[in-house]
């Protein structure tokens, strides 16, 4: 059995509104392994993306335990959650988020150089995946000199700068067409086949298929699981 | 990349925004750094006008020089004062109004300062005028005037001038005098509307008529070496006159008149870095609102909070820092326009300036400009470093 | 001073900075002198106390001053040698019946009466070249003030409409002409502008009281130093409204040159 990277317990997630509290996550109670490969799907405001952030260090459980990598996170500093999202944890994004005055290559190394690599290292690095992700001849352009897909491959290669455990995607091919989403899907099984773990949220059937668990989730909480 | 670079790439992305925030911060900087030269420069440049007179103390009948009547007995007065061992040499100086005949027909109003020095043997009087051509006046019948007299009557080294001087100050109605003009002289203490024109005392009283008493508007001291001293001992020798060194009439004049420019200058220094913190609080703000959605997946990444917050304050810096330096010259060159303006005033001497540059107000200047960076930064730093990563990813996609 | 009465003191009136000075109080006997070796003294009762009209041009100055009745004065002052009558003044203030008359009035006297210089006072105010000097110095700073706030005004008005940049697109997009868009912005402009000029007087006019106490503490004075007329706050809106407004179709027409599928496009 391969190592656990996210043990969740339990976990739940409640937001304080105006109008009363709001459960977008209830009692869910879930394990990401080395290598997993992870779908998770349903209906627009089940929680999906308030699980991703709870998975990737970027929100905390109102009530629950989380460990990454044996770790509480909820006991972790701002600072360590930081630096844990650095190096053991990549995000991909449905609007990809890359900072429109950096080259595909600078916003590559990004995460990289807050990392603390040295020149020669990031720019070895960021040249190797930039390869990796069939980019290496627009490493010199900006975002809005690259196509939607093309963003989406640079995010992918920003995201696995610091070589992470786990990849979490959150709806990576929500904003592509069809054809330029299965390319996307195609490079992400390549990740996960290369051994990182990914955790995707998608509402893209074909993207879910590919997985080899999906998590099906309604207010809140997981109702299934399947695995292939 | 770090702060400072990732802060100029963010600022280049919007090149118009940058250039026009920069040079917001370099006119406002221009006004806040006239403004510090303004709060110390009077007092400087006449500090300054009156070391480089040669003269340390000057005595007077009134709490001011200028003020309060006449020095009465001025030639036993003046003979008191160099019998004392800390006082180097001694100048009588008498002031006249005189009325200077012209080729136009109009007389030329004019100042005639009429002088008389005592000093140690060996040692040198310098006049309060310097001679640019010619020679200084000694005898009773010489004179120097100055070149806006010069021009304005048509008169050269060795011409006649022919004058009505009066020295009590009443409407007299005296015969013409004449004196020959045997140089042409600046005069640093008269502004620069008035005209002036030297000689000895002899020479002004022949001017005025001959019966003007023996008094005198000013004395002036040269020390030995002390000068505060010095003037200790001239207020014990003679106490019913004021013994003033350089800095205590420098002190007098900053308590009066040129008050007014320290307190504008400090209000306008307090209104200007006000106004500056809150513009660039705004452009700050904006630019970093635009960009909340790229800040919390830079977070989401894995960057820290606090390297989020020195990116905003870079871009401050560098907004500030940019626009500061530009504000130098520009500070300087506003300052010569804004010294011309209020060396218009009636009675300033031409070589007091209102501006004058010290190293102590660059460095004011720039540690106000580095208060400026840091808080206008702090409301921007604030948003970045409490902003919720998860809500704001949300929001981005929802909008 | 001696407290005792003398029967023949004239009265003087005394500024209330000298009686504050020297502790004096209606009825007060004092020695007024001409000289500080206080030669030829006289006793004067104080008779009452004013506020000295405040001058500007002795900001600064603490007014340490006595009033007389002139004939006391020239009396006192008098050197005693020289024979009575043969005193003379400074100057003649004249209350006119037409005040619109000083101007014809103040030429009749100087044809009249050579050697005599007549005015009107308001043109001894305005002659008045230090604060004709100081008016154009407030001026200059002011003007560097409007363009740094202009500078400032553009940058802000260029990033707040680009924000709305989507909502522009996608407007032109669906037909609206460019002119339709920019006369909504002006209208925007004015509106805001308008607010902020409204808003700036106010401050201004709370800054006003504020400056006014702060320097009247300072130098103990009645002087007025800010002052917001009409004009001044008509002066200042018309500037304001019109820099803002301007400002913000500067900045939209900037915007408007792009091709709207340019700018709908995220």
């Amino acid at each position: 059995m391969s190592e656990i990277i996210v043990d969740a317990k339990g976990v739940s997630r409640t937001f304080a509104m105006a109008a009363g509290p709001v459960h977008a996550v209830r009692d869910v109670t879930l394990q990401i392994r080395a290598g997993d490969h992870v779908a998770v799907r349903g209906p627009s405001g089940c929680g999906k993306s308030t699980l991703l952030h709870m998975l990737g260090c970027v929100d905390a459980p109102s009530s629950g335990t989380l460990l990454f990598d044996g770790h509480d996170v909820s006991t972790l500093s701002d600072s360590k959650r930081s630096a844990l999202r650095l190096k053991r944890i990549g995000f991909i994004f449905q609007r990809f988020f890359l900072l429109p005055m950096l080259t595909a290559a600078e916003n590559v190394e990004l995460p990289l150089s807050e990392a603390g690599a040295s020149r020669k290292d990031r720019q070895a690095r960021t040249k190797e995946l930039l390869d990796y992700v069939g980019l290496a001849a627009r490493a010199d352009h900006r975002p809005s000199q690259l196509s939607g897909g093309e963003m989406q491959r640079v995010a992918i290669a920003r995201a696995l700068a610091n070589s992470p455990q786990l990849l979490l995607a959150d709806e990576p091919t929500g904003e592509l067409d069809e054809a330029t989403g299965a390319q996307i899907a195609a490079l992400l099984d390549r990740v996960n086949a290369d051994g990182t773990a990914l955790v995707i949220v998608t509402h893209d059937q074909a993207l879910a298929g590919r997985a080899r668990r999906v998590l099906t989730m309604r207010d809140g909480r997981i109702e299934r699981e399947a695995a292939r | 990349m770090r702060a400072l670079g990732f802060a100029w790439r963010s600022l280049v992305r919007q090149p118009a925004r940058a250039i026009l925030g920069v040079l917001g911060v370099a006119a406002v900087g221009a006004l806040l750094f006239d403004m510090l030269l303004l709060s110390q420069g009077l007092l400087v440049s006449m500090r300054d006008l009156l070391d480089r007179s040669g003269w340390d103390i000057r005595v007077s009948a009134g709490e001011l020089p200028g003020r309060g009547g006449r020095v009465p007995a001025a030639t036993r007065t003046a003979e008191r004062i160099i019998t004392l061992p800390s006082v180097k040499s001694v100048l009588i100086v008498r002031l006249a109004n005189a009325r200077i005949e012209s080729p136009s027909g109009s007389p030329i109003a004019a100042t005639f300062e009429g002088v008389r020095g005592y000093a140690r043997p060996g040692d040198r009087i310098s006049h309060p005028w310097t001679v640019t051509r010619g020679r200084d006046a000694g005898g009773a019948s010489e004179t120097v005037i100055d070149s806006a007299i010069a021009k304005a009557a048509n008169l050269q080294i060795g011409s006649l001038i022919t004058l009505r001087a009066s020295c009590i100050g009443d409407r007299e109605a005296l015969p013409p005098a004449q004196l020959r003009v045997v140089g042409i002289a600046e005069f640093p203490f008269r502004g620069t509307d008035e005209d002036a024109m030297a000689g000895s005392l002899d020479a002004l009283k022949a001017a005025c008529g001959g019966n003007v008493g023996d008094e005198a508007d000013l004395l002036l001291v040269t020390s030995v070496s002390e000068a505060t001293a010095t003037a200790a001992a001239i207020r014990d020798a003679v106490p019913d006159l004021y013994a003033m060194t350089n800095d205590e009439v420098v002190g007098r004049l900053q308590q009066t008149g040129f008050s007014y420019f320290r307190q504008i200058s400090a209000v306008l220094t307090t209104v200007t870095i006000t106004f500056a913190v809150l513009l660039i609080t705004v452009l700050l703000t904006v630019s970093v609102n635009q960009r909340l959605g790229e800040i919390a997946a830079l977070r989401a990444l894995g960057f820290s909070r606090s390297r989020v917050v020195a990116d905003v304050l870079s871009e401050s810096a560098l907004i500030v820092g940019s626009g500061g330096l530009l504000s130098l010259p520009l500070g300087m060159l506003l300052a010569s326009g804004l010294d011309r303006i209020l060396k218009g005033m009636p009675g300033i001497p031409a070589e007091l300036h209102f501006f004058v540059f010290e190293p102590t107000a660059l460095a004011v200047h720039i540690g106000l400009l580095v208060a400026t960076a840091i808080l206008a930064a702090l409301y921007p730093m604030r948003i970045v470093s409490s902003l919720p990563i998860a809500a704001t990813l949300r929001d981005e996609v929802i909008g | 001073m001696p407290a005792v009465a003398s029967a023949e003191a004239g009265s003087i009136l005394i500024s209330r900075q000298l009686a504050a000075e020297r502790g004096l109080v209606v009825g007060s006997i004092v020695q007024l002198a001409t000289d500080a070796a206080g030669a030829r003294a006289r006793e004067f009762r104080v008779a009452g106390i004013y506020e000295p009209t405040p001058d500007p041009a002795r900001l600064g100055a603490v007014p340490r001053e006595v009033r007389m009745h002139l004939p006391d004065l020239l009396e006192f002052t008098r050197s005693p040698d020289l024979p009575t009558g043969s005193e003379y003044i400074s100057d003649i203030n004249v209350a006119l019946v037409d005040p619109a008359d000083a101007v014809a009035f103040s030429r009749d006297v100087n044809a009249r009466m050579p050697g005599v210089i007549a005015r009107p006072s308001s043109e001894a105010a305005g002659s008045a070249g230090p604060f004709r000097v100081l008016e154009r110095f407030h001026l200059a700073i002011a003007v560097v003030t409007i363009v740094a706030a202009t500078v400032f005004l553009l940058a802000l008005t260029i990033m707040l409409v680009d924000e709305r940049r989507e909502t522009v697109g996608i407007l032109r997009l669906i037909g609206l002409p460019a002119r339709r868009v920019l006369v909504q912005v002006l209208i925007e402009g004015v509106i805001v502008a308008g607010a902020g000029a409204v808003f700036g007087l106010v401050l201004a006019v709370l800054s006003e009281s504020l400056i006014n106490t702060f320097f009247q503490w300072r130098y103990d004075t009645a002087l007025v130093f800010v002052r917001i007329t009409r004009d001044v706050a008509l002066t200042s809106a018309a500037i304001a409204v019109p820099l803002g407004a301007s400002a913000t179709v500067i900045a939209s027409w900037a915007l408007l040159r792009r091709s709207g599928l340019r700018l709908a496009r995220r």
